[in-house]
């Protein structure tokens, strides 16, 4: 252990407990502070788990959780054993359709289904006014039944991507050895196959079932505003000047965020103690892909292409939305313009600027972190540098509104880094930190220790072996790392609602910001559609240079 | 000769063929195994031996061909499923089921046949005895090592009473000396048990001690079935010479055929880079006719190295030692014969030493001709 680790470790706790520690631990005492007097205690909690309401929100969350978890499962079984395991056309497009929700703003969602699904949506004028099926609309989306439907579809491959992974990579003589024995299909499936790929599953499982603790903008869209993050959300940013309900706010966010990352880490306790890697030491055949009977074969087509074309809704139908105007009441749009477009890209450019400027920034702050961290974890033995990952990883399950609040709460009075731009950058690095770092740390382990050593022996010094041998190298891994972290600092919200100023927003904020006003949804979809198409450029980039590299940092957690 | 009329055939693989995509894996092989016998596919990896192997257990269906186990058709009567064909399998990697206890790893299929569940126990426990593992039928695989894993797969192949045991280079996980007890122990339990056993490597010093017979396969063909004397006495051809123990190869063009001079008959005469004349005995090989290449054979062991040349022998060859080892029992020597490096094994001490020269006998009777 040299001294040059040590230092370049003190140095990554000293931005960590800066950026990370600091803002929360503030977050943590406000949630203390009794409104109306400079007493503190914990009368805020005692309020909160006396008071049956936030108690029931408390219920609805965990209700809005099973459910999306429920749904995502049974849903996403399925999809990716037919990913994973039978050989048909197009696997390559469907994975990336069916992968797709992971990176578009939740909230891009939810405005394409208001617009298909919504009571004067195009489904439902179809069915009233073309088929004739109905006099009056379905509710297809507003309430819990279409929360459960946009975040399952929202969360889905997290599921999928975790699980196909394990039907790819389990040992295929664990089910042989099972099929000599004579279990048959099913009960194949369920005695060896499902139980091996349970750590692969829960590893997704639990981001899925924290996600309705931490999304507030979806409850709000659909009018579900009694759960949470929502509540929390309400208190905080509507009630700044009743300071109980904003206290009231912040001990939502603390329970919530406490919930999140205890639950998260007894998952990846749970999740460690079961692994079953290490055990079969032998040459791992290429994963089993089986062709299916042609029956089962036109069954998951249709299943695939019936979860695609649901995907694919939400670029389409703001699509539609984005290049019309006026669209209302009819199934579909009848005018077609460009205005929308005219004006964001002419009239407002400062939204694109800033989205590309916070997360440019964000993106350099974070490889300038990532990599050293990336290579204290997994190349040293520093002390604390296990602790480091921790905290690093914790932030995947930390919901962004804690964060946000936390800046907001930190940086504004003794330290008044708020009151200028480079707040947003800094909290999208904070929050966004995990995505750059696990794709570093990904590659970094699959990069053999003695192609440096090589190096080193042969003379070469720390820094130019790692620039000459291990960045090269890890050069794929990083990119694909880069575009991860760049896509999901892309379409933050959670965070940067909390401490946007006037020109400083950013493309989620005026997207969400069009729609509260109510009147130009129009250009809201034209917003979301501009970031689609950005997203997906990016994700195809990203795919490009290594979408195996991106499988293996995302499906497993570690 | 005759041994083979004492036996039936238990299983039976008549013009079997395995097709990947375009390569072949198994190209139309026959092979017999005989009730209670163990014969071992050998061969390197790629030539085919774990593809009949997995044909056989049926987890590959194979193009063409058939497979009769104790006279059932596997294939030309319907595929026979893995599991109704009575066989236990071991798998390479062991394939312990890391999520159950060994008890449950070993009690799966009894389960799946719906045993009772007095008489599971009383089985598992008995297999568990039988391959050294009382006592920890309530561990999880990741608490066993290696060899215990091992046993664990022998086990679970084996509660079953099957009629034919397939083992898939079972002992290749695990380290050499465990390796070399494992040997003795899989064959002595199995000889006991009198199962029918297939058992794929491409270890040949383990197929020689493990199986009554060894296949030799290249590129999915069966190269030569015999007992492991048989093999490495007399090698079908440059392949399995080279793959069974190790061989001095001389290439070089047959100048005489047999039958030329009728005094010396099954001798050759072979035209080598060093020599005009080496002579080889041809063991009824037809087609060694004249202006034929071959290569001169001979192991090392049966070449002898004199410090002085001794009277009237032909095949006798002056040399350069190259490199000289000491090898406890014996001694090693690289010889250099004009230009032709030829390895030899000598059981006593010689003082010559590198550099220095010294006479090679090739004794005719075990020069081989092979092609």
């Amino acid at each position: 252990m040299s001294r040059g680790n040590v230092i370049l470790a003190a140095l990554l706790w000293l931005i960590i407990a800066f950026l990370i520690l600091y803002p929360l631990s503030i977050l943590l005492q406000e949630s203390f502070n009794i409104s109306g007097t400079d007493s503190w205690g914990i009368s805020n909690y005692l309020e909160f788990f006396k008071d049956t309401y936030y108690l029931r929100i408390f219920g609805n969350t965990l209700l809005l959780s099973t459910f999306v978890l429920l749904t995502t499962t049974v849903f996403g079984v399925p999809l990716a054993y037919i990913l994973a395991r039978y050989r048909h056309r197009g696997k390559t497009i469907f994975t990336a359709l069916i992968l797709l929700p992971i990176v578009l703003p939740a909230f891009a969602g939810v405005f394409a289904f208001i617009i298909f699904f919504g009571k004067y949506g195009t489904m439902n004028l179809l069915l009233m006014d073309v088929l004739k099926w109905t006099k009056e609309p379905i509710n297809f989306i507003y309430g819990m039944h279409g929360l459960v439907f946009v975040q399952s579809l929202h969360m889905l491959p997290f599921i999928v991507l975790g699980l196909s992974a394990g039907f790819t990579n389990i040992d295929p003589s664990f089910e042989e050895a099972a099929e000599v024995e004579g279990a048959n299909g099913f009960w194949r499936f369920i005695t060896i196959t499902l139980p091996l790929c349970t750590p692969s599953y829960l590893a997704g499982a639990v981001l899925v079932f924290l996600w309705p603790f931490t999304d507030w903008l979806t409850p709000m869209i659909l009018g579900q505003t009694d759960l949470l993050p929502s509540v929390a959300y309400i208190n905080i940013a509507y009630h700044f000047t009743d300071m109980h309900r904003k206290y009231m706010g912040i001990v939502a966010v603390v329970v919530s965020a406490v919930f999140c990352i205890s639950l998260f880490l007894l998952a990846r306790w749970w999740v460690e103690r079961k692994k079953y890697t290490g055990l079969s030491k032998g040459t791992t055949a290429e994963g089993r892909v089986i062709e299916p009977g042609p029956l089962l074969k036109t069954g998951a087509y249709v299943y695939l292409i019936f979860i695609a074309i649901i995907v694919l809704l939400i670029p389409i139908v703001l699509g539609l939305s984005a290049f019309s105007r006026r669209w209302v009441f009819e199934p579909f749009p009848t005018y077609w313009t460009l205005e929308n477009f005219r004006l964001i890209l002419l009239e407002s450019p400062i939204l694109i600027k800033n989205s590309f400027l916070f997360s440019g920034l964000a993106l350099v702050f974070g490889v300038a972190f990532g990599l050293p961290a990336a290579y204290l974890i997994a190349r040293t033995r520093v002390p604390g540098k296990d602790a480091l990952d921790f905290v690093i990883t914790l932030m995947l399950a930390f919901p962004g509104i804690a964060v946000g609040v936390g800046y907001m709460l930190a940086f504004w009075d003794t330290i008044p880094l708020a009151r200028y731009w480079i707040i947003m950058p800094l909290a999208l690095f904070a929050r966004r930190l995990p995505y750059f770092l696990r794709m570093a740390h990904a590659s970094y382990l699959q990069l053999d220790v003695s192609l440096e050593e090589a190096a080193e022996v042969a003379g070469a010094g720390r820094l130019r072996t790692f620039m000459t041998i291990s960045l090269p190298l890890l050069l794929k891994g990083v990119l694909v790392g880069v575009m991860m972290f760049f896509i999901m600092a892309f379409q933050e919200i959670s965070t940067a609602i909390f401490l946007y100023r006037g020109g400083w927003e950013t493309l989620p904020i005026g997207i969400y910001l069009n729609w509260h006003r109510g009147m130009e949804f129009g250009i809201a979809a034209a917003m979301a559609f501009l970031m689609i198409v950005i997203t997906f450029i990016l994700l195809l980039i990203a795919s490009r240079i290594g979408g195996n590299m991106l499988k293996a940092a995302w499906s497993t957690d570690e | 000769m005759l041994k083979e009329i004492d036996y039936m055939a238990f299983i039976e693989i008549k013009n079997l063929l395995k097709r990947y995509k375009k390569v072949v894996a198994v190209n139309h092989i026959d092979l017999e195994v005989k009730e209670g016998e163990m014969l071992t596919l050998l061969g390197p990896s790629g030539c085919g031996k774990t593809t009949t192997l997995r044909c056989i257990a049926g987890l590959e269906t194979p193009e063409d061909g058939d497979i009769v186990i104790d006279g059932k058709p596997m294939l030309s009567e319907g595929f026979i499923h893995s599991s109704q064909r009575g066989i236990g399998m071991v798998f390479q990697n062991y394939a312990v089921w890391p999520h159950m206890r060994v008890f449950n790893n070993v009690a799966y299929g009894l389960k799946i046949k719906k045993v009772s569940k007095k008489n599971i126990q009383e089985r598992v426990l008995k297999v568990l005895e039988l391959v050294g593992l009382e006592g920890l039928g309530e561990r999880y695989p990741s608490q066993l090592s290696g060899g215990q894993q091992q046993r664990v797969a022998l086990a679970r192949a084996l509660v079953g009473n099957p009629k034919v045991l397939l083992l898939d280079e079972p002992l290749s996980n695990l380290d050499a000396k465990l390796r070399e007890k494992m040997r003795f122990e899989i064959k002595s339990l199995v000889k006991r048990m009198g199962i029918t056993s297939v058992y794929v490597t491409h270890d040949q010093a383990e197929a020689m001690v493990i199986s009554d017979r060894i296949a030799v396969m290249d590129s999915g063909d069966i190269v030569q079935i015999g007992t492991a004397h048989e093999i490495y006495k007399n090698p079908a051809n440059k392949f399995v010479a080279d793959f069974i123990g190790t061989m001095n190869f001389i290439p070089g063009e047959i100048v005489q055929a047999p039958g030329d001079t009728p005094s010396v008959s099954d001798v050759v005469c072979v035209r080598t880079e060093f020599s005009e004349k080496v002579l080889c005995t041809t063991d009824g090989v037809t087609e060694a006719t004249p202006g034929k290449e071959v290569y001169v054979s001979i192991r090392p062991e049966d070449v002898e190295v004199f410090a002085e040349p001794p009277q009237d022998r032909e095949n006798l060859f002056k040399g350069v030692i190259a490199h000289k080892a000491y090898l406890g029992n014996f001694l090693y020597f690289f010889v250099d014969v004009n230009g032709t490096r030829i390895q030899a094994q000598v059981p006593h001490h010689l003082p010559q030493d590198e550099g220095q020269e010294v006479h090679l006998f090739l004794d005719p009777q075990k020069c081989m001709i092979l092609f």
